[in-house]
């Protein structure tokens, strides 16, 4: 009797970790509209759950992970401008320092397999890396971040809610600002709702989406208007920032002043645009595409000007304020915690 | 199943736990020692190297992975998701278990230094490979094989530093290196098997005056990643 009492406790003992090990934990199924391709991001790496997602919300927000508290993801990356810095050509860091890149906008992340301008991270979880290790961005180490995290009130607590420990590590942090970057998923603009067949074009919009096809499409490639391609498009070098792009990270000449085709959804709100802001509008874009500049070392595919009309030029544009995404600019599970 | 059988199943399940922890005296470790010829190195001690150079060193890391043990009879023992980070200012991190303690007669003993481009490609990793090590580049993703730091008056630079930040993990400039160890039995004891990291048989090939800071991948990196795989050798 006495032994049968034993592996009755054990069995409830092994009941009761199962249970508690997976009661905080409500997993989110993440959604891949359809029609769009299969994400790059492994999720069984890394399940998403609330709880998680609610870390990296809070991590996103919160300018703990700069050296002197005064800088936070969102410092550069505001939910209403599509989690992009606007009207800055440049990044901006701790004590009023400026980076060298423009910084690029946040979303549809789990398609991407590379991160960057120049493609030189490989994996969404350890782009965070980058702007809390750079002196011109956070300047901290990822060893300091956790150490702070520790020390605060809040964090362990919302660590053991996220992955079931109080003991924070770099993995967690960064697996965590993963899961809240990951749902930042724009798929909701009138582009889509056509596709759909909920919404129709205006004709000015129908007329700018088939000169998108023939003169865009093929770097801005659909339904995520971005690639994994890294191009050089005929902007020229800018003698004081000295960035030559993707050779920097490939050491291979074909690749000077190559820079990542970036999404063009949202692109209403993301001014300014290219590597280094250079251009604060998208006629002043589509101008530049329109006559190129006399950079010969430009992408194949831009071999020739666009050469549209004013009035076709004026439709491109209006059919790049149709991947605008309203909902995804105001979604209030984005913005600020309110915990 | 009677009561009896029961319970000694639930004895069973324990011992299988208990199983994961081993035990000191019952392993078989590698241990490294990081020297300079028959010195143990102490950081900012200064050395004297085979170029007469004179230098000190201020931080020394090193990843060591997917560490192998074979037998004379062939067969071999490999470590699961084996990833160190060799650590001069972490006395324990050079004290390695590897195995269970066994009677068979090791031939080799095989390992990477540094990692290799899955586990450079995977995100966000645990443990000896966290990010946290400050063995992780961030504008250019991908672990620091091998970190030496240091200063050498051979060195035109500012405070006579030097740094050797060496790593990469995509063709043409993997800078991963396989080294083989072969061990006469002789040289297990204790079941130890010492393995010197001697840092005078790196500085003798490099020219300081000319190289003294390398921090991206590329040749020369891939340069001073071939030429570390002499500072391992059997003592």
């Amino acid at each position: 009797m006495k032994n049968y009492v034993y592996s009755l406790f054990f069995l409830v003992f092994i009941v009761l970790i199962v249970a508690f090990s997976k009661s905080y934990h409500n997993p989110i199924y993440f959604k891949v509209p359809k029609s769009w391709p299969k994400p790059q991001y492994d999720f069984k790496s890394n399940p998403l759950t609330h709880e998680g997602f609610e870390l990296g919300r809070n991590l996103f927000y919160d300018p703990i992970l700069s050296r002197d508290s005064t800088i936070s993801c969102s410092s550069c990356h505001l939910q209403q401008t599509g989690f992009t810095h606007v009207d800055h050509e440049l990044s901006h860091g701790i004590l009023g320092r400026i980076g060298n890149r423009n910084s690029l906008a946040l979303q549809n992340l789990a398609w991407s397999k590379s991160l960057m301008w120049d493609g030189g991270v490989n994996h969404l979880d350890v782009q965070a890396l980058a702007p809390i290790t750079s002196s011109f961005e956070m300047d901290e180490t990822m060893q300091n971040v956790v150490d702070k995290l520790q020390k605060s009130e809040k964090y362990p607590v919302l660590f053991e809610k996220a992955f079931g420990t109080t003991k924070i590590t770099g993995q967690l942090t960064l697996k965590a600002i993963s899961q809240f970057l990951l749902l930042l998923v724009s798929s909701n603009s009138k582009y889509d709702k056509v596709m759909r067949k909920e919404a129709y074009f205006t004709k000015g919009e129908q007329n700018g989406y088939e000169l998108f096809k023939t003169n865009c499409a093929s770097c801005h490639t659909e339904p995520l208007f971005g690639s994994e391609q890294f191009e050089n498009n005929g902007i020229g070098f800018d003698s004081n920032l000295r960035d030559s792009g993707r050779m920097k990270i490939t050491n291979r000449k074909e690749d000077y002043l190559r820079f990542k085709v970036p999404s063009l959804r949202n692109s209403q709100v993301t001014f300014p645009y290219m590597h280094d802001g250079r251009f604060k509008t998208l006629t002043q874009v589509v101008k530049h595409y329109n006559t190129l500049g006399s950079d010969k070392n430009r992408s194949e595919k831009l071999a020739q000007p666009m050469q549209l009309t004013d009035d076709e030029r004026v439709d491109l544009v209006l059919f790049l304020i149709t991947l605008t995404d309203k909902d995804f600019l105001t979604n209030k599970n984005f913005n600020y915690p309110i915990n | 199943m009677n009561k009896k059988k029961r319970f000694n199943l639930v004895l069973l399940v324990l011992f299988c736990f208990k199983g994961f922890t081993q035990n000191k005296s019952d392993s078989l470790y590698l241990n490294f020692k990081i020297k300079f010829d028959q010195e143990q190195v102490e950081l900012q001690k200064k050395y004297i190297s085979k170029n007469s150079d004179t230098l000190s060193f201020k931080t020394f890391k090193c990843y060591l992975s997917a560490i192998e043990i074979y037998f004379s009879d062939n067969s071999a023992f490999r470590k699961k998701n084996s990833y160190h980070l060799l650590d001069i200012e972490n006395q324990s991190t050079s004290h390695i278990p590897i195995m269970k303690t066994t009677f068979k007669t090791i031939s080799k003993v095989v390992f990477n230094i540094g990692i290799d481009s899955i586990a450079s490609t995977s995100g966000a990793m645990s443990g000896d490979l966290d990010p946290i090590n400050g063995m992780y580049w961030a504008w250019q993703s991908g672990y620091i094989n091998m970190k030496i730091e240091g200063k050498s008056s051979s060195c035109k630079t500012r405070n006579n530093e030097f740094q050797f930040h060496i790593g990469g993990y995509l063709k043409p400039n993997y800078a991963m290196r396989k080294i083989e160890i072969p061990v006469q039995n002789t040289a297990v004891q204790n079941n130890q098997i010492n393995i010197a990291v001697d840092l005078n048989q790196l500085f003798s090939e490099i020219d300081l005056k000319k190289i003294n800071s390398i921090m991206i991948p590329g040749n020369k990196a891939m340069e001073i990643a071939t030429r570390s795989t002499k500072m391992f050798y059997l003592e």
